[in-house]
């Protein structure tokens, strides 16, 4: 019974989803696509999170995404959708090469490295003055899809789907089972025949090539990249803040949370301009001080608690 | 021929040597019982077997090959397992998944595969709850647990390291049969560590005595427990 109203729910949100352009304005759809783009970024950060890898680099992925697609239709000419593509891939072998060396470390020396390194390549594309523009960024002469907002609105969405099909197939197929053990204990993983580095690594590089490839289609979308925007810490802690809110370790968790707080910091954004972040920190400490499960995590055990109780 | 040869095995932590110079031989079918007081090298003896250390000096031999570099989930597949003296069942996982994880990557099964396989150990182990989460489990089913995780590695080499502890006598007697059937069934090679003597006593045909990362006596327990340089060991002093 629950399975049919599950699979109701999906379809109608989807529905909605899909029409939801038309049927609003050019506000709202512009929101629904940042929204979206950080749906995608919660989701890919708690992909790695179940790894029990803390991640600070999102933004790092994100920016060198943004830099790749961007660089690459202005020197080389190529299509924008191949760009896209090629914002992944540049940020997927850097993940790669990267993850060999740093995917050794664990914890918060992990999340500082992480950090660090994103800060490492807004710093190289603020200095690389004659190849990327230096602090005031390339602009693009054209716009995707010559600005069409419909489309760039169904191409974050179908890339939304996409992370969010991946993400569902790591948690139902082997990989799962490596990731949990990981999380849970790498010692005894590791005498259970899971070759963990392997498992990190490509983890690591899959996150990296989703983060990569969203950077492109933002860079895309809006035309321009400039180290400060392109590598914006929002891009790692709005992420971050919104698989906490929502749950963390499953896919729904970070998109639920990714919705809330994307709309509610939207609307904030409008009556108190600079003070939003404020609620929004408030609401990251609440979360995490009472509900350490997130929405999702609350959501399950009450649900567990009526089923008891019938 | 041997399963499992040690040779002058060493490892050093900084100044300590945890493990000096052992030798050591393990056949299939074999239960051999490790003993030794508190920080006498047990536990660090199964971990360079195992592979979560690299030993200083000395070598492994699994099958006539050396495996002394070899890192521990490599070794898992050979079929090398071990439980741990610290239990960690897997958590967020029910009793059935954990033990699923051995066959699908110890024994490279697929899921639905590993599934059924799991299902069939815990059955042999008649460990019950198996949907249960791991923190809904008896300690006596944690322990089975911990036992059926291990042959889900498909192993040749056994080694408990004190699953009996914590567990009342009636328990202690059923974990020491189903140990006892599953070296037959599987004919394993199984290394013992316990500190509860009556066990070491009816499991075990031969014991070494660990004392200070050295092999200081071994033999049946019998003969050992009354050698007066493992009395001196365990209870300090002259004996």
């Amino acid at each position: 019974m629950s399975k049919y109203i599950k699979t109701i729910v999906m379809a109608a949100v989807a529905v909605l989803a899909v029409a939801f352009p038309f049927y609003t304005g050019a506000y709202p759809q512009s929101i629904a696509q940042s929204v979206l783009t950080y749906m995608i970024l919660a989701v890919s950060w708690d992909m790695l999170l179940r790894t029990g890898q803390i991640s600070f680099g999102i933004a790092g992925f994100f920016g060198i995404g943004s830099y790749a697609a961007v660089l690459s239709m202005l020197y080389l000419n190529l299509p924008p959708m191949l760009t896209i593509l090629i914002g992944g891939i540049i940020a997927g072998a850097i993940a790669g090469l990267l993850g060999i060396a740093v995917l050794r470390l664990r914890g918060m020396y992990f999340a500082i490295v992480t950090l660090a390194v994103a800060e490492i390549f807004r710093i190289i594309m603020t200095n690389l003055k004659g190849f990327t523009g230096g602090p005031e960024g390339e602009l693009l002469p054209q716009l995707i899809f010559q600005g069409n907002p419909y489309l760039t609105y169904y191409l974050m969405f179908g890339m939304a789907v996409l992370t969010i099909i991946i993400s569902e197939i790591f948690l139902r197929s082997r990989v799962h089972y490596a990731l949990t053990a990981i999380r849970n204990d790498e010692i005894v993983a590791r005498s259970s025949g899971v070759n963990i580095f392997k498992y990190l690594v490509i983890i690591f590089i899959v996150t990296s090539v989703i983060q990569g490839m969203t950077g492109g289609i933002n860079a895309q979308t809006y035309g321009f990249v400039t180290p400060e925007s392109s590598f914006s810490l929002d891009y790692t802690l709005l992420p971050l803040a919104m698989a906490l809110l929502g749950g963390i370790y499953g896919t729904m968790g970070p998109v639920v949370g990714a919705l809330l707080l994307g709309i509610v910091s939207e609307y904030l954004k409008l009556y108190i301009p600079y003070g939003h972040l404020v609620i929004y920190g408030i609401i990251v400490v609440i979360v995490i001080l009472y509900m350490p499960q997130g929405i999702v995590g609350l959501a399950a055990r009450i649900r567990k608690a009526g089923a008891r109780n019938e | 021929m041997s399963k499992l040869v040690l040779q002058s095995l060493t490892k050093r932590f900084g100044g300590l040597v945890a493990v000096n110079g052992v030798d050591l031989e393990m056949t299939e079918g074999e239960i051999l019982g490790i003993i030794g007081p508190n920080g006498a090298g047990k536990t660090t003896l199964i971990n360079l077997i195992s592979g979560i250390h690299v030993p200083t000096s000395g070598n492994v031999f699994f099958d006539g090959k050396d495996i002394s570099t070899f890192p521990a989930h490599e070794r898992s597949k050979m079929g090398i397992a071990r439980t741990f003296q610290l239990i960690h069942p897997l958590e967020n996982l029910t009793a059935l998944q954990n033990v699923m994880i051995g066959f699908m990557f110890a024994q490279g099964m697929n899921q639905k595969d590993a599934g059924v396989a799991a299902q069939k150990t815990c059955e042999s182990l008649k460990l019950e709850h198996v949907e249960r989460d791991v923190g809904q489990l008896t300690i006596l089913e944690t322990k089975k647990m911990e036992i059926a995780k291990t042959l889900a590695c498909g192993p040749k080499v056994l080694f408990l390291d004190e699953v009996m502890a914590g567990l009342n006598s009636d328990e202690t007697k059923d974990l020491i049969e189903t140990v006892k059937r599953i070296a037959q069934e599987h004919n394993l090679a199984i290394g013992v560590v316990e500190h509860v003597m009556g066990v070491i006593k009816m499991l075990t045909a031969r014991v070494i005595v660990l004392d200070a990362g050295e092999i200081i006596a071994q033999g049946p327990y019998n003969e050992v427990s009354q050698k007066p340089e493992v009395i001196k060991a365990y209870l300090g002093g002259e004996a």
